[in-house]
């Protein structure tokens, strides 16, 4: 067994995590995968995977629930797992109105908050939202199902960071009390409230709205005090997710393509996982253009090539002069991306696996048992 | 403005787009939103941060931040400094205004289209404004604030500022939308879901799609057969003919998804080389807006 696929192997819950479009999703479902093969009862949670990886995990027509792979699938393939693959894709709407409907004190509270704008806007539409959800659901699969195995695949960001930060950045909005404090005469919010907005001048929220209107105040003043009395649920619920990420049995998988914008951002990630101590299973280079060469040696030259080419046709049409120049870029772009991503392994002391650019996309059972075993 | 998946290369088509903007003699602005600054660098110039800063002549960037945006839009609001200072610099204010939904990409999308129609002495102050907008998803909440916002505020200043701006956005004789795609199946999937997007959320005037990174053609079909049985063989010519068939392959898949993306969008197309790891120098952007003044003419309003 190889370095990433072992330290996952040990894990009871693995997050990938990089910045969009380095391959997080196949990654996820390979590592996946691979627990099934291997006896375990393993699941895949993913955000939005390419159609016909989708259509591999049987995922076509699944919203928010979890799903076994049927044999057949495995049938086609030609493999026989020894334990269980289910697959689900999130759906970060619904993800919204169970936590809704779960923290909501009564029915009525329930709807005055599903039926709000300002919610809706915030459930489907929000930076960050999406995030939120999936830790929120992560939290639910670990704490109410009994897998072996759960690996998350993270939302496809531009910055990896945005992960971690989101869920605060929308507990800090529902929760916050300078939002209370300003918008209290609006909300009728209790005495509290009520003194801090009598220290910042009814001047400031009068102020406020000349810049944002009357009417946009109301509506979030109505919105939060739908979420009033809720936000300790939603705020010890984040604060047990973050506990979660920090146990021995999560591990978190960095993955990168060798891009030196997708490098910083897995630098930056690791930086970030290490100040907040929570575990690093490893690190996997997707997509990286393999060595072609053997030795240190020099690159042939088209004359080099023609004696094995062997005919004038292909020193006529310069084939060989295009083979050699291919093999030159090839090798120019090869090492160019070790340079980079040696920078990378230097800095971030994990297991890390080299997962050399295949020849097409995996969007198959047997793409993804080939790719586990280069992890 | 100039928008598509992450790391396709929107900010070199935006740069290279300048680059010829202002080869025309145009005087041209361009917007990073609230980004890591790639274009100023990209010229050669150092970073501008939020202040309009000439990257070479005729050729200007800056970096539009949420912060800087609100001071500044706050301040045209309320017209008075020293009240903005009062109420803005309130501690419990900034944490408020951070967190309001939207306000951030308001705020910066207002910036930057109040640059679009700014006039300096009865002359526009730019001749034109590329806008590297932010990857998809973001791109989409960015441009639709205008219109959410006239859907929710019934009046007040923040309802005039909404109005200008989606007047602006969705008139095809001054803003246009690019895509930028690489040739490859999820940027390619990605380019048509924005595309369904743009035509059903936005209403902003489509004008182009750009193909980056599209590797050439190299070989003929003769002699991508032939590579498929030479790359068993010994060095040197194993090693050569496994990256000439790797390269022929991609140049193969590149094609399908090249044609896929250009029967679902239906757009002028402005295919981009892939440059080689050694041209990625200072003149990759010279040579992307070579590429771009080689194919037909972009309809810039």
């Amino acid at each position: 067994m190889t370095a990433v696929r072992e330290t996952a192997a040990s894990r009871r819950i693995v997050v990938c995590v990089g910045s969009g479009g380095v391959g997080k999703t196949t990654v996820a479902a390979a590592i996946a995968l691979d627990r099934a093969l291997a006896g375990g009862r393993a699941l895949v949670c993913t955000i939005d995977p390419a159609r016909r990886l989708a259509n591999a995990l049987g995922l076509s027509s699944l919203g928010n629930v979890e799903s076994r792979v049927p044999d057949h699938k495995f049938a086609d393939a030609g493999l026989r797992p020894k334990g269980e693959l289910h697959a689900m894709m999130l759906d970060v709407k619904r993800t919204w109105d169970d936590l809704v409907t779960r923290h909501a004190p009564d029915p009525a509270r329930r709807e005055r908050i599903l039926k709000n704008r300002l919610y809706q806007q915030m459930s489907s539409a929000l930076a960050g939202s999406q995030e939120y959800m999936a830790m929120e659901k992560l939290f639910e699969l670990a704490t109410d199902r009994d897998y072996d195995l759960i690996v998350l695949d993270t939302p496809p960001t531009a910055h990896a960071l945005d992960f971690l930060d989101a869920p605060d950045r929308i507990l800090d909005f529902l929760g916050n009390d300078a939002t209370r404090a300003l918008l209290a005469p609006a909300i009728g919010a209790g005495k509290l409230g009520l003194r801090l907005a009598q220290l910042g001048g009814g001047y400031v929220a009068k102020t406020l709205a000349r810049f944002t209107g009357q009417a946009a105040l109301s509506d979030l003043g109505d919105f939060l005090q739908g979420f009033q009395g809720m936000y300790e649920g939603f705020k010890d619920r984040a604060a047990a997710v973050h506990a979660l990420l920090s146990q021995p049995e999560v591990g978190f998988v960095l993955i990168t393509s060798p891009s030196p914008v997708s490098i910083d951002e897995a630098l930056a990630f690791h930086e970030r996982l290490h100040a907040e101590s929570m575990p690093i299973a490893g690190l996997v280079a997707n997509r990286v253009t393999p060595d072609l060469w053997p030795g240190d040696g020099p690159l042939p030259t088209p004359d080099d090539l023609e004696p094995a080419l062997g005919d004038a046709a292909a020193r006529n049409g310069g084939f060989a002069r295009r083979l050699a120049s291919t093999l030159g870029e090839h090798q120019a772009l090869a090492a160019a991306e070790r340079r980079a991503l040696g920078r990378l392994f230097e800095e971030v002391a994990a297991p890390h696996a080299i997962v050399p650019r295949l020849e097409s996309d995996v969007h198959d059972l047997r793409g993804l048992a080939r790719l586990a075993e280069r992890l | 403005m100039v928008t598509g998946k992450g790391g396709v290369g929107k900010s070199t088509v935006s740069a290279a787009l300048a680059v010829l903007a202002a080869r025309a003699g145009r005087r041209v602005l361009v917007c990073e939103v609230n980004a890591r600054e790639r274009i100023a660098p990209l010229l050669g110039a150092p970073p501008a941060g939020s202040q309009v800063r000439e990257a070479r002549p005729g050729l200007f960037t800056v970096n539009v931040t949420p912060p800087d945006a609100m001071r500044e839009y706050g301040i045209m609001v309320l017209k008075f400094r020293t009240i903005y200072d009062a109420v803005f610099e309130n501690r419990l204010v900034r944490h408020f205004l951070r967190v309001i939904p939207s306000l951030a990409e308001l705020v910066m999308l207002g910036k930057i289209l109040f640059e679009a129609k700014a006039e300096d002495r009865g002359r526009p102050r730019w001749d034109t404004v590329i806008v590297d907008a932010p990857a998809t998803g973001h791109a989409v909440q960015l441009l639709r604030v205008p219109a959410a916002l006239l859907d929710t505020v019934p009046g007040g200043p923040l309802r005039a500022d909404a109005e200008w701006m989606q007047a602006l956005l969705l008139d095809p004789a001054r803003t246009a939308l690019a895509i930028v795609t690489l040739p490859e199946e999820m940027p390619v999937n990605e380019a048509i879901d924005l595309d369904a997007q743009v035509r059903s959320v936005l209403g902003i005037p489509r004008a182009a799609l750009f193909v980056n990174a599209m590797p050439e053609a190299r070989f003929t079909h003769e002699e991508v057969a032939r590579l498929e049985g030479l790359a068993a063989t010994p060095p040197p010519l194993g090693p050569a003919a496994t990256a000439g068939r790797l390269q022929a392959l991609r140049a193969e898949q590149a094609q399908r998804y090249l044609a896929r993306a250009q029967a679902a969008l239906d757009l002028p197309t402005t295919v981009l080389p892939l440059l080689p790891v050694a041209d990625w120098g200072a003149d990759a952007i010279e040579r992307i807006a070579d590429a771009i003044a080689a194919t037909p003419p972009l309809e810039v309003p």
